[in-house]
């Protein structure tokens, strides 16, 4: 085994053509000292979180003593909550929730950017309109689209009356069958101009000289678009969908402010669940079981994320 | 006009006496300033304006003016629902406070009913609670059982038990100790729209006897006229749906144990009894079977119902007297047309007492809030001042300033405040004060367990949810909430 004595040491292991990691460490020393602040913020008000949720998991918290009262009971909570009717409730919700919101937003973000890719009058006035709705806070959003909604006076139910549509106002959130489509439209409504700004900035990347070339080969427009176009916005597109899949398995605001989980727990999703359980009901440990099972998954979805950018970064790399 | 038997006449003076000994009496405390065994609006009126009191004189004595230190402080605010008349009532308060003791550093901190609780635990969990709290009644128990609060009693700031009614002191009452004072008290009241029962063919000047009535009228309103009749809120985490659900439960004879009886025990469940069952049943009728309340209910809180109200589109609600103010604000909003549509809801409005069950019982839920201390470990800096926290809780709990605070839409929780100058002239300028203060004997507190907020706010509206959005069949929701309290109870 080697011992590593002194500093003249370090110094000389650490020199270019030593070690391969060491090395390259060694070379990026100014990037990991700009990090640095970073993580350890990072350490102080996420990594023990996180430790803190993940032990008191395997504690029993009952809502009628201090938490400090708890006691080990190994994995029940997760026991319990794997075999409990809810919770498959609120996955199935949340599975529809997420797939629904990310690949709606991502299809009509894309759709929009391409329209607004082209050079037209007005162009500059309806990209600012189309950012409204992810500029707007989201808590303001949810109590217009609250609104708009409303079971007995709300603005689609009026206009339907009014029109002849329909002999009663519809019922969008007070109905187990309708309240959780009718609250991804409202998040659609927020996310699609994250889409469409992130597919802008992609389109910007795509070399004009292909597409006219294409153009010159007799490529038609759709030719242009799936051989051209697309492979250039296809780590974009990944990254898109990932950070919008990340947000939405997140969202809080949208269904806890317009339905809080309701009705029937028709609109629950795995955030709003947790925060009532915690929160409303106490059960900490059974919340922070759940907490932890949510962070495992977006986990999953974050190595895809980074992978996603390392495909990107060698890309630009090899350029 | 509605016949009343012997037999009912006995059966129902039986239940309010036995509701009104509950409430008003008990061996262990003495004499209190007013007379509760003839509480009556005329009594009411009659004690009105009778004693003057020197709230700065009187609190002086628990923490002199000229005190220096540093308060932090929570309470449960005013709301979009409530009239700018409270809002008003609340600033003077402050401003009042800051001037009496001007050396006291107060940082305080306004939260809604909806929101109290749940960022009162978190900050609990973090010891970064404030110094004092004023909680709705609900928290008072489930704080105290968890050591959290400091004792508290009113002859710590002043004041003597017997001040406060005695069923607001069960409330802050956690095995034999107290841990809080009651800051107001309130009833609320049935209120309906004169000129929509007139055109639906009811009589105008009368307001439903019996909750199977409500159910009744609401379809005739709903069917002749094409709008809701009763304003049903069934959401879920919002202290407005126990308010208006739990008088109907009890007055079909249910409950979520025996806490409408005498000297309840909470020892057996009844959310599943064939009484529960009968007023969720009635719920149910309403919504699904004659769809005669606002679809809206489930995501809706009172404060929904107060337009539909005044817009003349809801024909009966169950609230505080302070909707009648808030429909004055309302009109003053209005423009154009819509003004002299509010101003004929609001000449048509009528205040009643809330209906009774099939069996003469009537309850209504006695609710208000309560002020507590804290102790110092839970506290943000680990320190309390407690004179500071004591001047508060003095000048909130006076008999000036729990009336005052509760002006439009409580009443005081020192029963003092009846005896003001400002009780008088809010007789003369509240109207319909004269039925919530007539409710008062049928209050019922809610459980005086820790357990009860959760039980309240969430696993009720959930049975009604189940049952009005077919989820589940009025049955199986019962039997449903009544298997979640018994794991509650049981530490699940």
């Amino acid at each position: 085994m080697t011992i590593v004595t002194g500093k003249a040491e370090v110094r000389r292991r650490l020199q270019p053509g030593r070690s391969g990691v060491l090395r390259k460490i060694w070379e990026h020393r100014a990037d990991y000292a700009y990090v640095l602040p970073a993580i350890a913020v990072m350490l102080i008000v996420i990594a023990y979180p996180i430790y803190y949720t993940i032990e008191l998991s395997f504690f029993k918290t009952p809502p009628g003593l201090q938490l400090r009262d708890k006691s080990f009971i190994g994995f029940d909570n997760y026991t319990a909550i794997l075999t409990s009717e809810v919770f498959w409730k609120v996955t199935w919700n949340t599975l529809i929730w997420t797939l629904g919101s990310t690949f709606i937003s991502f299809v009509l973000g894309f759709g929009a950017a391409l329209a607004l890719h082209r050079d037209f009058i007005g162009r500059g006035i309806l990209r600012a309109i189309l950012i409204i709705p992810w500029v707007i806070s989201a808590v303001a959003a949810s109590y217009i689209w609250k609104w708009i909604y409303h079971s007995d006076f709300g603005i689609i139910g009026a206009v339907l009356v009014g029109l002849g549509l329909a002999d009663r106002p519809p019922n969008f959130i007070d109905n187990v069958s309708t309240v959780l489509p009718s609250l991804i439209v409202v998040n659609i409504w927020r996310e699609f101009p994250f889409a469409m700004i992130m597919m802008m900035a992609g389109l910007q990347t795509v070399p004009d000289q292909l597409l006219r070339a294409a153009e010159v080969d007799g490529a038609n427009a759709w030719q242009r678009f799936w051989h051209v176009t697309f492979p250039h916005l296809r780590n974009v597109s990944t990254v898109t969908i990932l950070l919008l899949a990340v947000a939405n398995f997140n969202s809080f605001i949208i269904p806890w402010i317009m339905t809080g989980g309701g009705p029937s727990n028709a609109s629950h999703i795995w955030i709003t669940h947790i925060y009532e359980l915690a929160f409303g009901r106490q059960r900490w440990g059974v919340a922070s079981a759940y907490s932890v099972l949510l962070f495992l998954m977006l986990m999953v979805l974050g190595y895809f994320y980074v992978r996603a950018l390392a495909g990107n970064d060698r890309k630009e790399g090899s350029a | 006009m509605t016949r009343i038997t012997l037999g009912s006449a006995v059966l129902r003076g039986t239940v309010v006496g036995v509701l009104t000994a509950s409430l008003m009496s008990t061996s262990a405390l003495g004499a209190p300033p007013v007379d509760l065994s003839k509480w009556s609006p005329e009594y009411v009126r009659s004690i009105a304006g009778t004693q003057d009191f020197d709230t700065a004189a009187d609190c002086a004595k628990v923490t002199p003016l000229d005190y220096k230190g540093r308060l932090t402080f929570w309470y449960q605010g005013v709301f979009e629902g409530d009239p700018d008349l409270l809002r008003q009532y609340y600033k003077d308060f402050f401003e009042t406070f800051r001037k009496t003791y001007p050396n006291i550093q107060l940082e305080d901190q306004a939260l809604t009913y909806n929101d109290l609780l749940d960022k009162f635990r978190t900050a609990l969990l973090g010891n970064a609670a404030p110094m004092a709290v004023r909680l709705q009644i609900l928290g008072g128990t489930e704080f105290a059982s968890k050591g959290y609060l400091q004792p508290l009693k009113p002859e710590d700031v002043g004041y003597s038990t017997e001040d406060f009614w005695p069923g607001a002191m069960k409330a802050v009452t956690w095995e034999g100790v107290t841990y809080g004072i009651p800051t107001n008290n309130e009833t609320m009241a049935f209120i309906w729209n004169a000129d929509i029962f007139k055109r639906a063919g009811l009589d105008p000047d009368k307001a439903p006897a019996t909750w199977d009535d409500v159910v009744k009228y609401s379809k005739q309103i709903h069917d002749k006229l094409g709008i809701a009749g009763y304003g049903l809120v069934a959401r879920k985490n919002a202290g407005n749906t126990p308010y208006r659900f739990m008088p109907q439960l009890w007055a079909y004879g249910g409950g979520v144990f025996d806490e409408a009886t005498a000297n309840p025990t909470y020892g057996e469940v009844e959310l599943d009894s064939p009484q529960s069952k009968a007023a969720l049943q009635a719920s149910y009728d309403m919504y699904v079977r004659d769809k005669s309340v606002p679809v809206s209910a489930l995501t809706n809180q009172q404060a929904d119902n107060q337009p539909l109200f005044v817009a003349g589109q809801l024909g009966m609600m169950i609230s505080h007297p302070s909707d009648y103010n808030v429909m004055l604000d309302l009109q003053k909003k209005a423009t154009g047309t819509d003004k002299d549509k509010a101003q004929t809801v609001i000449d048509n409005m009528r205040y009643g007492l809330i209906p009774t069950g099939p069996d003469g019982k009537r309850a209504v839920v006695f609710g208000g809030s309560n002020i507590h201390i804290l102790k110092p470990e839970y506290v943000e800096g680990g320190k309390v001042d407690e004179p500071a926290a004591k001047a508060i809780i003095c000048m909130w709990s006076s008999p000036e300033w729990s009336l005052k605070m509760a002006y439009a839409g409580s009443n005081p929780g020192n029963l003092n405040g009846f005896k003001t100058k400002w009780m008088k002239e809010r007789l003369d300028n509240i109207k319909f004060l004269d039925v919530t203060t007539s409710m008062l004997p049928y209050g019922i507190p809610f459980p005086a367990l820790p357990q009860s907020p959760e039980i309240m706010n969430i696993i009720v509206p959930d049975m009604l949810q189940n049952a009005l959005t077919g989820a589940m069949t009025v049955d199986q929701a019962a039997d449903d909430a009544a298997k979640k309290v018994k794991d509650l109870m049981g530490g699940l």
